[in-house]
């Protein structure tokens, strides 16, 4: 008698925990047998998703997945492995093979059954979902009757339905304002939506065209996936799908194992990151919320001599009365999305992740929050968890420097900062929606080389911020400028790759809201640091001037803003009058009241880390920056210690001042320094008495100890604290 | 005397001179393409084309003055950007802007690229930039998206930005371009009449060119490219035309060279806007194939050209070569009209390498071209390519590769490719050699038939394969699709050269509006909305036949087009729409255009559904000014037998072809004339290509001379 799809996944578990392989694949028969074609069905099935992607995000015809390519299409194996998946936002490759799992799992396959053409939702965080603007979706594909593979799809729409407009949602309190539920359900059959489905998102989103054009992309790429699936069968047989569709899962297993093998070495690797998210005395929906909150995020990361992997995610702190709790599930997915930006897989499926043993961060921490917390929100899941594949650049970006990959070496990510409007546009339809500006971030520094300008963004490897002429079509602003922004990334040997600056002014509406928002941003504490003695990017600062006197101004023909200028000297203030300005504004925030006309934003979109000492950093590459605006004489000369002069309209360095001026700056680096010894015993005395510490950062100490007893124990242990040392507020 | 059209398609690897005389009879030369002087490239093709006619390079000396027109098509332009020696260009740009071209936008760094570089982030680089951010010079002012100034243009700025590029910074060039100039261009043109001034003032003239008079569409940051390109390049890369010119007089050519510009048409080197030429090199084929379609009767084709590098393919549907109008040019995406076409690394110089983690087989990208080309030239490649595998497999004769100009040794072939592939698959070596093979094919077939087939019926479609490997893969490509048909032609090789000869005269303009009718508006609104449709047809029909005047041609030798592009409201792409009326004043003239736009969206989208909401968006216009010119007759020859004459007849070949040795009747395609057909297994080898015919297909060659393929059991 066949296996019910929830057996042959606990077999599969067996199989694997006995052979170590996936499926029990330790031989690839067809590989081995027909190499060729093995590699020109996966090429086809690549393919075929890809058809799929650019079908579905034709017919989505919303602004976020036709103009920004946030979906994906995936084809799994019956039980739920991704055998391989469109371009587009990879980070959901995980969470789409879980999803189908999940429906296994809970029995859908006996209750209601799966049939040919049934179309399967969820969005819910509390069932694996990341966050509820984006849609998973699923449909069962059959041939000759048997359920032999599974279509998937993510969209990001504009407008999740929750109580703030828009797909950011930092601000919402609980799981209850995180907008329109789909929990796991089946929300059509026989290829079509069910109308009700059609009537929740008309009663419960602000632009259901857009989110019913997205459903309908969905479905079509799906569509697209089962016609062209039925073809390949068709000349390859079903037995060399059914076995290779595994086999490149395994083959993907063992590459990533591979990786870890040939390019790093054994031992255990441990990296720390905090991210703050500053709210109190701002405009929020709850008086709970009048708080400042902070995330732990340690990252411990040991390789063994059989090249296995362990990843712990112990000590992350608990859960906030925010929207930035995210499930494992999408953790775990976003992880190995992270992992492919440095390894670059051409065959990116659920492999990967089986190659990791990872312990995830407890339950009741943001990062797992459900099991303390059922109420926790989720409404921008990824904003700190961005910060774990930061981290993975870093780890990942050592062990490659251990074994001399220099090449493939990455400092850490730059924050991410959205931009979102609502209101009224300019032709009198409302719209919300994210810009694209903070898909384009500076890259991060190599180990021989800058970082990019504006050519990354870790959530999408497609990363591009478009033309300010299109996002004019859309929202009522008028770009003032769109330049790079100086001195954006991290300073280095190797500088980080540099941000840009959007400047808006507001123009022809009665009023539109901007919602800083937060999807992995910075509000007081800086990002990581930057790898080998590099500095860390500033944290994200944002501008804005409400009622002002631009139209005087632009009537007058006097100078306007056009940039943040330098990070520590903003320019706003000295340019232009408002009744309101915020110059160095902490984010994230909602402007207390609507922008009017002629108000004016300033956005600037982070850099990347940097690698290496500053004061190595070559001469003529200052001199570079200088001359293209990128960098200032300030950094110059303080951070570099060049010494350049501008004789003829170009920059030029003098050598000889230049070395004197670095060695002066080594100098008084040593009259800072004290030895460790010293230093950890000052701290040790200022961590005991909790001296200074501010109640966001107690609370993050506190709750992570006491969900994680085990990092507690060696936290104690590496301040020498008392055994039942406790943080308290 | 006869009269001979000469044209030209210089790739990236090889230079093609096809001479063809009144009668449409040709002769194709091949030569390397030089990039350092595409003359000598040019000239050595062409004495190769005459020797072809029986005429020596000494009794030659004299032939140009029988050629009518000399046309080229290539990459002088691409060279220019390449090597990076334009002319030193400043920009004046909205305030703001200053770093639009030194930033460029992210998609920029991945152009082309597959997947799993794409996710790779430490493969991310943005290319040199043509104008750094010390030559910007920012101008405040801003037009809004309805052209509404909003910020006035402050005009000292641009007049210090003006003089500080000409005099401080000594920049050869200049390029305006300001945001939303192409719906309202008074800053744009104001800006450049005072660099003009300042240009007077300092007694220095340098070029100037204008972003709404460049391309005037939307988008800046390809509007700036294109400008920006225009201004850099354009002049340097006139200068290699004018070498080739040169070259030509010397043999008594007594006319101007002609170029082929990115949209499919002919123009002279002298030509403005020479950035329409830049990506003018697939184009041949495309043009060629739409006349072959208008000879043979067929509006639906699938073009598709393996060179050496590349796999290029392309559609005509319903007669329309479709146009990209922001294709991506050296990392660079521009506002330039170009004939859509689209490329992926595979060619029969493409290597082929076993990952030594994986195991798994890598083809290309990357190719070893012509230069050094496969390893069994011994010129210094060794790694194995595609063109050593048809060689292994006993497609590619020993003796006859490039005519049997070039030497081979086979034995080069066979070492380095059982050790670097064969050995670590653990195949047999022609096992695995077959195998790449067919690995390459599929990938050719994955990007005509998921790619860019996508929407459409293969059905309807026929197939037509060119390019000097093009019949050597043609039927593994076609694979069992249901094609209405597949073809070649017998000058396969030459047929991009060949199509350069197949174009008008003809110069485009293209302009960005947004004309939107809902069905609830009523008939004088709609037609209100749709005048600046007429309005920006009249403004670029009357630029372009000042332009054509100015070349020399009267008003009656020029056809205008009138084109809209056009999409049911909320839909991303839009279709080309040879618009049936020269104004849109009327309801009628409404009506037809929108009938002819549901026709042609009929046509081409057979497997999507219509949507049906009576709402259309007009986002941009175009006027096409066209002027005739003689092209080369498609012959039509009366039909001999249907077996060849024996003397086309080589001989007896074994290929290796699904896991056995087979014998092939190799046949000499000179000899093989109209009315012939050969079963497969069969190879047909000429000077410059290869047609391998496997065993379940069947050759018929038409009065045309075309070469139709179809399954015996069909």
């Amino acid at each position: 008698m066949a296996l019910s799809l929830r057996e042959e996944i606990q077999a599969n578990a067996e199989a694997f925990k006995k052979t170590g392989c996936l499926f029990g694949l330790e031989t690839l028969t067809r590989k081995e047998a027909d190499p060729g074609t093995y590699e020109a069905v996966w090429h086809i099935l690549s393919n075929l998703c890809n058809a799929a992607w650019a079908t579905g995000c034709k017919v989505s015809s919303s602004p976020i997945a036709a103009e920004g390519g946030d979906a994906l299409w995936g084809l799994h194996t019956s039980t739920g492995e991704a055998i391989c998946i469109s371009r587009g936002i990879s980070a959901h490759a995980g969470l789409l093979s879980d999803m189908i799992k999940n429906f296994i799992d809970m029995g859908y396959e006996e209750n209601p059954g799966f049939k040919a053409g049934d179309i399967f939702e969820n969005n819910d965080p509390h069932y694996g979902g990341i966050h509820s603007p984006d849609f998973d979706m699923c449909m069962p594909l059959f041939y000759d009757g048997k359920l032999i593979a599974w279509a998937s799809c993510v969209s990001h729409v504009s407008d999740a339905g929750s109580v703030t407009p828009g797909s950011i949602g930092f601000l919402n309190p609980d799981c209850y304002s995180d907008g329109l539920p789909i929990s796991m359900e089946r929300v059509g059959e026989g290829n079509r939506f069910y109308p009700w489905y059609e009537m929740r998102i008309r009663s419960r989103t602000r632009t259901p065209d857009f989110v019913m054009g997205d459903a309908r992309g969905r479905l079509a790429g799906c569509l697209t996936i089962r016609d062209r699936l039925e073809e390949v069968i068709e000349k390859y047989g079903l037995d060399f799908i059914l076995e290779a569709g595994k086999e490149y899962v395994e083959d993907s297993r063992r590459y990533a194992v591979g990786r870890v093998k040939t390019q790093t070495v054994p031992g255990r690797i441990r990296k720390s990151q905090f991210k703050d998210l500053a709210m109190k005395g701002k405009r929020v929906l709850l008086s709970k919320q009048d708080i400042d909150c902070a995330f732990n995020l340690p990252m411990e990361l040991t390789i063994n001599a059989d090249a296995s992997v362990d990843l712990s995610l112990q000590g992350a702190s608990g859960t906030v009365p925010f929207g930035e709790n995210i499930s494992p599930t999408a953790l775990k997915s976003g992880l190995m999305m992270g992992y492919s930006h440095i390894v670059g897989f051409d065959m990116f499926n659920s492999g990967p992740i089986a190659a990791w043993n990872i312990e995830m961060p407890p339950g009741g921490s943001w990062a797992n929050p459900f099991e303390l917390n059922f109420e926790a929100a989720s409404g921008v899941a990824w904003a700190p968890a961005v910060t774990w594949v930061s981290n993975l650049y870093e780890v990942f970006g050592r062990l490659f420097q251990m074994r001399g990959f220099v090449e493939e070496m990455a400092a850490g990510s730059g924050t991410i900062m959205t931009a979102e409007f609502s209101g009224i546009n300019q032709t009198g339809m409302y719209l919300t929606g994210l810009t694209l500006e903070q898909a384009s971030q500076g890259s991060p520094a190599r180990g021989y080389s800058d970082g990019e300008n504006s050519a990354w963004c870790i959530y999408t490897p497609e990363a591009d911020f478009g033309n300010a002429e299109i996002s004019e079509l859309y929202y009522p602003i008028l770009f003032l400028g769109r330049n790079v922004a100086p001195n954006s990334g991290g300073y280095g040997q190797f500088r980080g790759g540099l941000g840009h600056t959007a400047v808006w002014m507001v123009h022809n509406t009665p009023g539109l809201e901007y919602q800083c928002g937060d999807a992995g941003m910075r509000s007081k504490m800086v990002a990581n640091h930057g790898m080998y003695g590099a500095y860390p990017v500033v944290p994200d600062r944002p501008a804005y001037g409400h009622k002002t006197n631009m139209k005087q101004l632009i009537e007058d023909q006097k100078p306007l803003i056009h940039g943040r200028g330098d990070p520590e000297r903003p320019l706003i203030a000295s340019l232009i009058d408002a009744e309101e300005v915020e110059d160095n504004a902490v984010a994230p925030f909602v402007t207390p009241e609507p922008l009017q006309n002629h108000d004016v934003i300033v956005h600037p979109i982070a850099g990347a880390q940097a690698m290496g000492d500053p004061l190595l950093r070559d001469s003529a590459s200052v001199a570079r920056d200088l001359n293209e605006g990128w960098t200032t004489d300030r950094v110059a000369l303080d951070i570099h210690g060049v010494v350049a002069s501008k004789p003829n309209g170009a920059f030029v360095v003098d050598e000889d001042a230049t070395a004197a001026k670095r060695s002066a700056i080594r100098e008084e680096r040593k009259q800072r320094a004290i030895p460790f010894q010293q230093w950890w015993s000052e701290e040790r005395k200022r961590v005991e008495a909790q001296e200074n510490m501010d109640p966001a950062i107690v609370t993050m100490w506190a709750t992570g100890m006491e969900l994680s007893p085990k990092y507690a124990e060696e936290l104690r242990a590496f301040w020498a604290l008392p055994e039942d040392f406790t943080f308290s507020n | 005397m006869s009269r001979y059209l000469v044209a030209c398609d210089a790739g990236g690897t090889m230079t093609d001179v096809i001479v063809v005389d009144e009668e449409g009879r040709s002769v194709i030369g091949k030569a390397p393409t030089s990039p350092q002087d595409e003359s000598i490239g040019y000239m050595e093709s062409f004495w190769e084309a005459l020797e072809y006619m029986g005429i020596s390079k000494d009794e030659g000396q004299n032939f140009g003055a029988s050629v009518e027109t000399a046309i080229y098509t290539g990459t002088s332009m691409l060279n220019t950007v390449i090597n990076m020696n334009g002319y030193k260009t400043g920009i004046l740009v909205t305030r703001g802007f200053e770093d639009i071209i030194s930033q460029g936008r992210g998609s920029q760094t991945f152009i082309g690229a597959q997947w799993s570089e794409i996710t790779h982030m430490q493969y991310r680089r943005h290319r040199t930039p043509l104008v750094p951010s010390q030559l910007a010079r920012g101008v405040t002012e801003r037009i809004d998206m309805f052209g509404t100034p909003v910020i006035p243009m402050y005009e000292d700025e641009v007049r210090e930005g003006a003089r500080s590029l000409i005099v401080d910074e000594k920049v050869e060039a200049i390029a305006i371009i300001f945001l939303q100039s192409f719906v309202n261009p008074a800053h744009e043109n104001r800006a450049a009449e005072i660099c003009l001034e300042v240009m007077a003032e300092v007694g220095q003239e340098v070029v100037l060119e204008v972003s709404n008079k460049v391309a005037p569409t939307t988008r800046e940051i390809s509007r700036a490219n294109a400008t920006v390109v225009q201004a850099y390049a354009s002049d340097p890369a006139r200068k290699q035309l004018y070498r080739i010119e040169e070259e030509l007089a010397k043999t008594g050519y007594a006319h101007s060279l002609k170029t082929v510009l990115g949209y499919g048409g002919i123009t002279n080197i002298r030509y403005p806007r020479l950035f329409e030429a830049a990506m003018s090199g697939p184009v041949g084929g495309l043009m060629g194939a739409k006349y072959l379609s208008s000879v043979i009767g067929e509006e639906n084709i699938v073009c598709s050209d393996v060179g050496g590098t590349s796999f290029d393919a392309g559609t005509i549907t319903a007669g329309v070569l479709p146009i990209d109008r922001e294709p991506g040019f050296q990392d660079m995406y521009v506002n330039v009209p170009m004939l859509g076409i689209t490329s992926i690394g595979a060619g029969t110089g493409t290597y082929i390498r076993v990952d030594p983690q994986t195991n798994r087989i890598k083809l290309g990208p990357d190719s070893a071209g012509g230069t050094p080309g496969p390893t069994f030239m011994e010129a210094g490649n060794t790694t194995p390519t595609i063109n050593d595998v048809n060689l292994l497999l006993g497609i590619l004769s020993e003796t006859n590769y490039l005519g049997g100009k070039v030497k081979i040794n086979k034995a080069v072939s066979e070492k380095l490719f059982k050790e670097k592939v064969a050995d670590p698959l653990g195949l047999d070596i022609y096992e695995a050699a077959e195998t790449c093979l067919e690995l390459l094919n599929v990938m050719m077939r994955e990007h005509l038939v998921n790619s860019l087939m996508v929407g459409h019926d293969l059905r309807e479609y026929v197939l037509l394969g060119y390019g000097g490997g093009g019949p050597l893969h043609l039927l593994g490509y076609a694979g069992d699709f249901p094609w209405k048909a597949v073809c070649t032609v017998p000058h396969a090789g030459g047929f991009s050269a060949w199509g350069g000869a197949c174009m008008d005269y003809s110069h485009r303009r293209h302009k960005s509006v947004g004309a939107v009718i809902t069905p609830d508006l009523d008939e004088a609104t709609k037609l209100q909305y749709l005048q600046p449709v007429t309005g920006a047809w009249n403004e670029l029909e009357a630029e372009l036949r000042e332009e054509l005047k100015v070349e020399g041609f009267d008003p009656d030798q020029i056809s205008i087009s009138r084109v809209v592009y056009m999409k049911y409201y909320g839909q991303l792409d839009d279709v080309e729409v040879d618009s049936p009326v020269a104004s849109l004043d009327t309801a009628e003239d409404m009506n037809a255009l929108v009938q002819t736009f549901e026709d042609l969206y009929a046509k081409m989208f057979t497997l999507a559904a219509r949507p049906d909401v009576g709402a259309y968006h007009i986002t941009e216009v175009c006027v096409i000014a066209k002027v005739a010119t003689v092209k080369p007759k498609l012959r039509e020859f009366e039909l001999a037998d249907k077996a060849p004459d024996k003397a086309a007849y080589k001989c007896s070949r074994p290929v290796y072809m699904r896991g056995a040795w087979q014998d092939a009747d190799i046949w000499e395609m000179e000899k093989l004339v109209p009315g012939n057909e050969i079963d497969g297994l069969a190879v047909i080898e000429a000077s410059n290509t290869t047609l391998l015919v496997p065993p379940e297909w069947h050759v018929r060659i038409d009065a045309h001379d075309i070469y139709w393929i179809t399954r015996k059991d069909s």
